[in-house]
């Protein structure tokens, strides 16, 4: 019983994260791209969350490949683990056109594709014991992404109202001006499933990777395959505990039941560090990664992959870190009794709250020049300045009325623009809770409490 | 006749004296004449003070004597030949009637120009000759006087340097020497008619005793021997004995009657001969109750009877020299001179037996300390004569006694070392074997026992001859080889080892037993270690200890938790044991477990600890790893129970995370759905209770944490650098082992109390919490009470939905009928069902409970902390940390901490909760962020 993990990636952005993913995924665990195992080594992983076995022993992701233009998807075919995947998997038009980055075309695809769609999770859910979750991968700018994105979340939730279901959400760079004049709208419209249909959300702010790419590769435009890479070392990092199992966090649950205490507030941002040229193509090497020197940079506002904006209210709802290495149980013990003394990081007032640590072995296949490596997942408050950002980009473009035109068209907008209003709705909902999470009285909110009472 | 020898004596003598005496041309005759008979008068004198010879007038004996001279004197028997035909011719002279008369004079000059000038100065008395009746003892032959030195020599006593010269027939020549130098003098001062010689003083002061001197010196030697003399008779009774005390004290039992006839200084000079005499026969008694067969000594007793055995052979030689010496002395005193020329007299004696005296007395000293000791006691007593006494005497004697008495102790030695046996009949080693022990295996607790029981050292058993560290390693390695042989049934490699590595041991040579003793033991310790490593696996069962027991295996715990669920909710006796197999064997399979080896599998079991009425699956079901031997040496039964309680407490935590989180998924994704639609009605009872509830899964993951990784995780790294140690033995295992299990029952909160157990005094009786372990229960217990209300809301939410759902689709029908959406009778029937209906009760009594457990929940955490936070472990601080990280806990001050729980669990059992509680709550909160603000 592995408690299976379905992935789903949608549009360019998460099929070539994806590719990436299991790239990465196929390394840690020796599995060479045609499927086999390069090494016989059992009993320290368990490669059957995210890989199940052919009937020739071949590992095959649990991965199914959407999207509605063929270039991206034709070159994971053509790519070195074209192999590895099910040739089922993939759903790709023989001579789509995309959706054209418009939100409510990729929504509409949605339907024709549902069929078709929805028979391979069924087949994939049908081939695991016992289903955990689902994994979205994609980006909320574009159209495939984001609009057939949003259609499977809606349907997953129906058709599976029990399990997990978690999104690796990439939000478009709202510091600049994208290349996709639209995405303010597409990315609102998105927010709106990611809000309401999904459990668990792990945020990677475009503006945010580039820059840590950057950073740390001293590159102007980091290329694509550098940020891809950024973010499946990401994904595979907080799947480690899935993957390796331990004393704890072994399935999802366990993971994200200590991350997110109310339904709304489950966006989650990430961390990595350190970056070496072992994950990233050309990184600059980091000296000396001791517990603390790991959790400190953890906790470092330029370490995030999301940028925000962090006021003095802004705290900490949860955090998880996930030390990978040879972590000393004590080494954690002394970095957390520090950060507590320097205060490094600020907690919600109106619940407990701390940094909760998950040591994880390493991958064995992957050799590692740095002694310890960390990722964390946490939920702060101060993700809301994202959307707020989002939401004032969005608003700027629905003053004017402006692109509406291309949405129209499609059904959903085909009697008036409600689904916008709604969705900026749900959206503003989402920014107040996280902002009332930073005060004390979250919990009994003053003007509610007496009608609460009664 | 005798008128007309006088006669010729005197014209010799005055024709002697005329020719000697020089003529003083000057002198007038008168002068000279008188001279002459003053010089006459002189040489008169000396004849007659010469008197009788002081032998038979024996012709023949007097030419056996100058045979025996010649052949003594001279290589080859020619001269003695020739004295032979001479002698026969003189016989045969009619002429000379004093043939005795002219041999004895030759005899005597053929003497007087060597070694015995002083025969003719002689003063010895000729009656003490007949009486001294050791006639048959002329012969002296150099034999015999080779034996005599020979017989010291053995006895080493003459070892010690510049008494060599001294000892032996030499001393006589030596004190004749002196005599010599005396009568040299005399000579020279011939003149002073007035001078008298020493021995001619003694010789005329001389009182005859009795018994005589002579006799006392013959009989000395039987004396010597503890042999009754008629002189000397032993008497048997302490209480008749004569006042010689010392010797009394120091044999108790004999006692030498001296004859009271003598003089006081020869009574000293007894006494001081009675001591060796009396010493060696309660010696000789003791070494002669050894060989009929008396064990109580033991093995070394036996060797300590045996050395003193030979040192008596030693002592009896020396006596046995000094017979023939005082033998010769009176075969010499016969042949006309005293036996005090020949160099032997009691005095004498005295100083020759002085050394022998010196044994005898250590030995008897050393019986007399050891007759209560055996074994290495009795080697440390005669050691510690050895070592620590300044006399070299002393020092060398027991030395020799130590190489001798050592030698069984030795053979135990190299038997327990070499081959892990202890010979040791008479309980003499410092190793003791438990007598009375199961057989090896046997019972439960088999191999266990064997190593920590089956012996034990006896340290006052241990000699000093080795150091403390010393023995204990001799120890261990012996126990490890017994262990080995018995233990681990490897006894080929304990036989091939005893064989390739034997070797004597023996006294003195400390480095090489030291070397040797430390390569054994860095053999076997490594041997055992090997062993227990390779053929018992006992690493890979510490391992899947850790990994089973400790729940390291986290999918496969995670997979047996699930599976097990919903039997276990059920009632224990519910519980079939089929099923828990059967569930297990799904678990193994199922995760990462299948991939460890079949013999750890074989010995996880999944079964049920003892019933006892009303309880649940859960509190029953434990998870077991068998352990046998020999690994249980390590893991012992205590070991395991304390596992099992780790495990139960785990399991226990481990079902609380689970439950949690299955209610966590289970409200999460119904947030999707059915939730949204009613949240209208219980949105905030729900936002309420997911915090409590992510407030408890923290609780839970960081109480998790700090138990996995703080505690058994670093416990677990300590345990592997002890046990991967080069030099560990499986006493260090044992040792580092049971410390690691320590540490977890500690650290895990299982086995500690809470600080105030310390103010035990007041309030101790009053209820059970005061150890972390029971707080902890409690905690879990309303955390699984918790999660029971929130799925009761759950179900109040999704019941209310399918109402609303219900109610709409009525709606719906009745509008497509045409009809109105709502009828008064509807609207009534709610009304009326509001107030009756068990349904619309539940919701205030479940928010009551919520309320009431979570305040219950937060009150009990702060209680915990406040325990925490005073905890004198470091660790154990950090969990108390842990949990409130943010500070969102108030801290507490104890009193104040135990005076709110005091007042919370009154009410508890009553009613009237409410107020309290909710009270408590808010105050908490408050206080919470009170300390976040403040700071």
């Amino acid at each position: 019983m592995p408690r299976e993990i379905i992935s789903i990636q949608a549009g360019q952005c998460g099929n070539a994260v994806g590719s990436s993913f299991w790239q990465t995924l196929c390394q840690e665990h020796g599995i060479s791209p045609d499927g086999n195992l390069e090494a016989v080594e059992e009993g320290t992983d368990r490669k059957d969350v995210f890989f199940y076995q052919s009937d020739d022993t071949r590992y095959i992701p649990r991965a199914i490949l959407l999207d509605l233009e063929p270039r991206v998807i034709h070159g994971i075919q053509t790519g070195p683990y074209k192999n590895i995947y099910n040739p089922e998997n993939f759903h790709v038009p023989k001579h789509g056109s995309g959706a054209g980055n418009n939100w409510a075309a990729g929504f509409s695809a949605g339907e024709t594709v549902y069929e078709e769609v929805m028979e391979m999770i069924e087949r994939e859910a049908d081939g695991s014991d016992s289903l955990e979750g689902f994994m979205l991968l994609h980006s909320i700018a574009g159209g495939t992404g984001s609009g057939l994105g949003s259609f499977l979340l809606e349907r997953l939730n129906d058709r599976f109202p029990k399990k997990i279901i978690q999104t690796y959400s990439v939000f478009p760079d709202t510091q600049s001006v994208g290349d996709v004049v639209v995405q303010p709208y597409n990315s609102i419209l998105a927010m709106r499933r990611l809000t309401e249909n999904a459990d668990s959300v792990v945020v990677l702010d475009n503006g945010a990777l580039t820059r840590i790419a950057a950073d740390r590769l001293h590159v102007q435009q980091p290329s694509f395959a550098q940020t891809n890479q950024l973010v499946s070392t990401v994904m595979s990092a907080s799947t480690t505990t899935l993957r390796y199992p331990g004393y704890m966090h072994n399935d999802l649950v366990g993971i994200i039941a200590s991350l997110i205490p109310t339904p709304r507030c489950h966006f989650l941002m990430t961390s990595y560090t350190p970056f070496t040229s072992d994950i990233v193509d050309q990184a600059k090497t980091v000296r000396k990664t001791t517990v603390l020197d790991v959790m400190r940079r953890l906790l470092q506002p330029k370490n995030r992959m999301v940028m925000t904006n962090t006021t003095k209210n802004s705290c900490y709802i949860s955090i998880l870190n996930i030390i990978q290495g040879e972590a000393d149980p004590t080494d954690v013990h002394k970095s957390l009794l520090r950060i507590r003394e320097r205060r490094l990081a600020t907690f919600i007032p109106w619940g407990p709250a701390s940094i909760q640590v998950a040591l994880t072995k390493k991958s064995p296949h992957m050799p590692m020049s740095h002694r310890v490596s960390g990722l964390m997942l946490a939920n702060h408050t101060s993700i809301a300045t994202l959307f707020k950002r989002i939401l004032g980009q969005y608003d700027r473009l629905r003053k004017r009325n402006a692109f509406l035109e291309q949405y129209k068209k499609e059904p959903i907008f085909a009697n008036d623009l409600g689904e916008f209003d709604e969705a900026r709705a749900t959206v503003a909902d989402l920014i107040a809770e996280y902002e009332a999470a930073e005060s004390a009285d979250y919990l009994n909110p003053p003007p509610e409490k007496g009608a609460e009472q009664s | 006749m005798t008128e007309e020898r006088n006669q010729r004596i005197d014209s010799a003598l005055s024709s002697i004296v005329e020719a000697i005496l020089p003529v003083n041309p000057g002198e007038d005759d008168e002068i000279a004449d008188e001279r002459h008979e003053a010089a006459l008068e002189r040489a008169r004198a000396i004849i007659k003070s010469h008197g009788q010879p002081s032998i038979v007038p024996d012709v023949q004996h007097i030419s056996d004597m100058i045979k025996k001279r010649l052949v003594r004197d001279n290589k080859t028997p020619e001269p003695a030949l020739k004295f032979s035909t001479l002698y026969t011719r003189l016989l045969n002279q009619r002429v000379l009637s004093q043939k005795w008369a002219i041999l004895y004079l030759l005899h005597e000059l053929s003497d007087s120009p060597k070694a015995r000038p002083s025969t003719s100065a002689a003063g010895i008395r000729d009656d003490a000759f007949p009486e001294a009746g050791i006639v048959e003892t002329r012969r002296i032959g150099s034999a015999g006087e080779h034996a005599f030195s020979e017989a010291f020599s053995y006895m080493g006593l003459h070892r010690l340097p510049g008494r060599d010269s001294g000892r032996g027939p030499g001393t006589g020549g030596l004190a004749g020497g002196d005599l010599g130098s005396q009568w040299n003098s005399f000579g020279q001062s011939k003149g002073d008619s007035a001078m008298k010689t020493k021995a001619e003083l003694l010789a005329e002061n001389y009182e005859d005793t009795e018994p005589t001197e002579q006799a006392l010196l013959s009989s000395l030697p039987f004396t010597l021997l503890g042999l009754s003399s008629s002189h000397l008779p032993f008497t048997t009774s302490s209480v008749s004995a004569p006042p010689s005390g010392r010797d009394i004290s120091t044999t108790q039992k004999y006692a030498i009657s001296i004859p009271p006839t003598l003089p006081l200084p020869l009574v000293s000079l007894l006494h001081t001969l009675a001591e060796p005499s009396l010493l060696y026969r309660s010696l000789n008694e003791f070494v002669q109750s050894s060989s009929e067969g008396g064990t109580d000594g033991g093995l070394v007793g036996q060797s300590l009877k045996s050395a003193i055995g030979i040192e008596l052979r030693g002592y009896i030689n020396l006596v046995g020299g000094l017979e023939n010496e005082i033998r010769r002395a009176v075969a010499a005193a016969e042949t006309t001179i005293g036996v005090r020329t020949a160099g032997v007299t009691l005095k004498r004696c005295v100083v020759w037996t002085r050394e022998a005296t010196m044994g005898l007395r250590l030995m008897s000293l050393i019986v007399e300390q050891t007759s209560d000791k055996k074994g290495g006691q009795l080697i440390s007593t005669i050691h510690s004569f050895a070592s620590s006494h300044g006399d070299p005497f002393v020092h060398a004697f027991a030395e020799r006694l130590l190489s001798h008495v050592t030698r069984p102790f030795y053979d135990m030695l190299r038997h327990w070392i070499y081959d892990g046996e202890l010979t040791d009949p008479y309980l003499e080693f410092f190793v003791i074997e438990q007598p009375n022990l199961p057989d090896v295996g046997g019972n439960k607790g088999g191999a266990s026992s064997v190593w920590e029981d089956k012996y034990t050292i006896h340290s006052p058993q241990v000699p000093t001859i080795m150091t403390e560290s010393f023995a204990k390693k001799v120890f261990l390695i012996g126990k490890s080889l017994n262990f080995i042989r018995h233990g681990c049934s490897d006894s080929e490699w304990v036989e091939s080892y005893s064989k390739s590595t034997s070797k004597e041991l023996g006294y003195g040579d400390t480095a090489r037993l030291e070397m040797s003793i430390d390569e054994a033991y860095k053999t076997t310790m490594a041997r055992l270690i090997e062993l227990m490593g390779s053929k018992f696996k006992l690493f890979d069962h510490l391992r899947a200890l850790k990994k089973y027991l400790l729940l390291g295996q986290g999918d496969f715990i995670a997979l047996l938790m699930e599976g097990l669920s919903a039997s276990l909710e059920r009632p224990a006796n519910t519980l079939y044991r089929h099923n828990l197999t059967a569930q297990l064997e799904h678990a193994i399979r199922g995760s990462n477990a299948q991939f460890d080896s079949p013999d750890v599998l074989r010995r996880l079991d999944a079964r049920m600890l003892e019933l006892s009425h009303g309880e649940i699956g859960w509190d029953v079901f434990t998870l077991e790893y068998k352990i046998d031997a020999p690994v249980d040496v390590v893991v012992t039964p205590y070991g395991s129970r304390q596992y099992l309680k780790v495990f139960n407490f785990l399991w226990r935590v481990k079902r609380v995370e689970f439950a949690l989180g299955s209610s966590w998924r289970r409200f999460m994704a119904g947030a999707r759905g059915v939730l949204k639609a009613v949240e209208d009605l219980v949105g905030a009872d729900w936002k309420k209770a997911r915090c409590v509830v992510a407030e408890m899964v923290h609780f839970v993951n960081q109480l998790q944490y700090y138990i996995l990784f703080e505690v058994i995780e670093s416990s677990w790294d300590t345990l592997q650098t002890a046990i991967s140690k080069p030099e560990a033995t499986l006493d260090d295992l044992i040792e580092a082992h049971a410390k690691y299990l320590q540490h977890i029952t500690h650290k895990g909160l299982l086995g500690s109390t809470s600080s105030r157990s310390s103010g035990k005094g007041k309030k101790a009786g009053t209820d059970g919490d005061d150890t972390f372990m029971t707080q902890l229960h409690e905690i879990l217990k309303i955390m699984l009470a918790y999660k029971d209300a929130v799925d009761g809301l759950y179900g109040y939410s999704v019941a209310e939905y399918t109402r609303r759902q219900e109610r709409g689709q009525r709606i719906e029908t009745r509008t497509k009928k045409g009809e109105w959406g709502i009828r008064e009778a509807d609207e009534e029937g709610e009304t009326a069902g509001r107030g009756s209906n068990p349904e619309d009760m539940m919701l205030p009594s479940l928010r009551q409970r919520l309320k009431t457990l979570s305040g219950d929940f937060q009150a009990r955490v702060v209680v915990l902390l406040g325990d925490l936070a005073y905890q004198s472990d470091m660790d154990m601080r950090l969990l108390g940390v842990l949990l409130s990280f943010n500070e969102y806990y108030p801290v507490v001050n104890k009193r104040r901490a135990r005076g709110e729980r005091e007042r919370r669990n009154t009410p508890r059992t009553q009613p009237g909760v409410k107020p309290k509680t909710r009270d408590g709550s808010t105050g908490e909160s408050a206080t919470g962020s009170g300390v976040q603000e403040g700071e």
